[in-house]
Parts: C-alpha cells; structure tokens; sequence
C-alpha cells in the first residue's frame, strides 16, 4: 500500500497568513520610495521602522488586549513520543489538521509534529515541499514514504518547540507564527503544561 | 564595541529624484531667489534694509527642492526664521562682548526653540547666526531684523513656493499650514 492513508496536506491553513507581519527588504522599501515623486526626507531604514511599528500598533487594535486563552483552541488532538508515525499521520488525517503537538505522560510539551515535518523526511529532495514529492511518487518507482516507515513521532518531531503561555498577547503570537515561520503554536499555563493550541487560522477568526 | 559599531551606518541613500523634479527645483529656487534678491537690489538696497540673507539660500533647497520634507512646510518656514532672529539677535545685544559666545548660543538655542514649538527648520540656525556675525548692517537693524528681511523675505519666498510647486501635477505644496 502506497501513502494513500497519509495525511492530505491542509493547503488552506499552510496557506493562510493572515497576521503575518511583512518581510520588507530594504530594497521593497527604496523602490516603493521611487514612486514617490519627490525627494522623499527620510531614509529607507527609518521608514521601514515606521512601518513595523505602526504595523504593530494596527494589530494591537485589531486583537486588542485579548490574550492567547481568548483566541486559542482548547480541544487539541495530541500524540506522545512513541506514537507510531502512521497513528499520528491517521490522527492527523482524520481530524483534518496539518500539526499536532507532542506530550510526554504529564502533558508537559515536548515538540510538535506536522505535515512540514513528514515531508522533510520523505523524498530525496531539500525543499520537503508536498509537490516535490508527488513528482518523485510518480516519476520514480521509489516510495515517497519509504524513509520514514516503521518509525516513531520522536524521529520527526520538531523540538523543543515554541510555546507561549495563556497570558500572551495576541500581537505577540502573530508576531512569533511569523518570525518562525510555523502555522501553530502550543498554549502552555504556568507549570510547562498544555492548556490548547493557537493557529494561524485562530487569529484570523478573532480579527475578523 | 556598539558605540564605535553605530558610526559604520545601517541603511543606504534614499533614492536619485526623477528629472522632471530636477527641473521644477531649479524653476523654484531660481524665481525665489530672484525674488527676494529683487526687491533687496532695486528697492531696499539705499535703505539700509536689507532683503537677501545667506540663509535663504538653504531655505530654497528645502521649499522648492525638498517641498515634501515637514522642514520645508510653512509652518517651519515662516516660524524658524522668525524666531531664529529674535533669538540671534537677543544672543547678539547680551553678549556682544563675547562674539563667539553669542554666536554658538544663537545656534543652539534656535535649534532648542524650533524644537519646542515644532518649526523646526535648518536655515533658522543660519538666519541666528547671522544675527551675530552678520556685521554693521545687520546690527543697525536690531530687533527689526525679525520682520526684515527674516519674516517678509520668508514670506515672499513661500508666496513663490505656493505658486509653482502647484503646477506640476505630480507635486503639491504644502503638506501642512501649521
């Protein structure tokens, strides 16, 4: 049996970067000066600084003073270490979800696995990119899957993985979801211990 | 070491204006300064009075070269000029005996009163210090050196920036009036 099984990649939640704040080169930020007509009596450095801050200030009014506890899930589907890769990518299938955060017995977090973590181990290319590995399923007679059978969420686990407590600032958490580039975050209380998740598409939920 | 690390910069020159902006710069400053020039050779210049000021060279960069800057607005304009003078000259009549005390406290303390009333503009600094520096005929003026030529060639100058930087479409002056 080939990978039918596997998870199907969420495309809409990898895709959804709602709170990200933008990446502005400098370069972004000279030719949006250029077409400007006018000498322009700031440098492209302070301008950008401008920007971020008052990009800050915008998601500050958006999400207002509400907190992580105000926006996050609470129900969040776990696996632990020795969890079978097959068990978590069925898990993971069959609620829908693109991630899943990894607990040891106490429900202390110890990493999260997610759709980015299976393909950076399937397939021979770098880039771990889900088309990448469609093209070599069909292309070639190897199986995508092969080098991660048989084995455990402990060999692909992201860890130790971010997490921020209940009392985080909404801002914040969009500000980390985008610096880290990762689509979910664990929700930890005060001892380390998971009390939900927080995706991207939670925050878009909220300001909207 | 960060304080030796801040002197290498951190971002690059804003970029070069498009020709066309060269070109009403030059249109400005040229009928600016003719202006203000003008009216010092042909009519003031048996008075005694005196129109013409380094200072206004500096301003025609901001307002006809820079009409964008919050430094050329004239708010900026007509405000640093003004008080700029009546500091340099006041720094000039309390310590005239100390020239260059009067002179870096006309600067300084311009810089601090524009700051503070928000009309912050560069060529303030030089209308201060040329209350102090500015010899015989500058002196002769005294306090009166803050409405000629500080406050009327400023407002001469601005009566040209109004009127041409409107022309082009892609420009608009000012941003602000106060």
């Amino acid at each position: 049996m080939r990978n039918s099984d596997g998870p199907v990649p969420e495309k809409k939640l990898m895709n959804a970067r709602p709170c990200a704040t933008p990446e502005l080169t400098d370069q972004d930020i000279l030719e949006a000066m250029k077409e400007v007509s006018g000498y322009l009596d700031i440098t492209p450095g302070d301008l950008r600084e401008v920007y971020l801050s008052a990009y800050r200030l915008a998601a500050k009014r958006l999400w207002g003073d509400r907190k992580a506890r105000d926006a996050m899930t609470r129900e969040v589907r776990f696996v632990s270490p020795d969890t079978s890769l097959e068990d978590a990518a069925r898990l993971m299938g069959r609620s829908g979800i693109s991630g899943v955060p990894v607990l040891d017995d106490s429900k202390r977090v110890l990493g999260v696995i997610s759709e980015r973590d299976f393909m950076r181990h399937m397939g021979k290319g770098r880039s771990g990119s889900f088309m990448e590995i469609i093209a070599e399923c069909i292309g070639a007679k190897s199986c995508a899957v092969l080098p991660i059978r048989g084995g455990k969420v402990s060999d692909l686990m992201t860890s130790p993985a971010h997490t921020v407590s209940e009392d985080a600032p909404l801002s914040e958490v969009a500000d980390l979801l985008t610096k880290r580039r990762i689509n979910r975050v664990p929700v930890t209380e005060s001892h380390g211990l998971l009390v939900g998740i927080l995706t991207r598409g939670d925050l878009t939920a909220i300001s909207l | 070491m960060e304080y030796f690390s801040k002197m290498r910069g951190t971002t690059q020159s804003p970029p070069r204006v498009r020709i066309s902006e060269v070109l009403w710069s030059w249109v400005g400053a040229f009928l600016g300064i003719s202006a203000v020039a003008s009216i010092h050779y042909h009519i003031l210049d048996r008075t005694g009075l005196v129109m013409i000021i380094g200072s206004f060279g500096a301003s025609a960069v901001l307002i006809y070269g820079a009409v964008k800057s919050p430094l050329a607005q004239p708010r900026n304009l007509l405000g640093g000029h003004v008080l700029s003078a009546v500091i340099g000259v006041a720094a000039y009549q309390l310590l005239q005996s100390h020239t260059w005390a009067a002179a870096s406290i006309a600067v300084a303390t311009a810089i601090a009163l524009m700051h503070l009333t928000k009309t912050l503009h560069p060529p303030g600094g030089a209308t201060a210090l040329i209350a102090v520096i500015g010899g015989e005929k500058i002196h002769a003026l005294g306090y009166f050196y803050a409405l000629i030529p500080a406050a009327t060639g400023a407002l001469v100058m601005l009566a040209v920036a109004l009127l041409v930087n409107n022309v082009p479409r892609a420009r608009r002056y000012p941003e602000f009036w106060w």
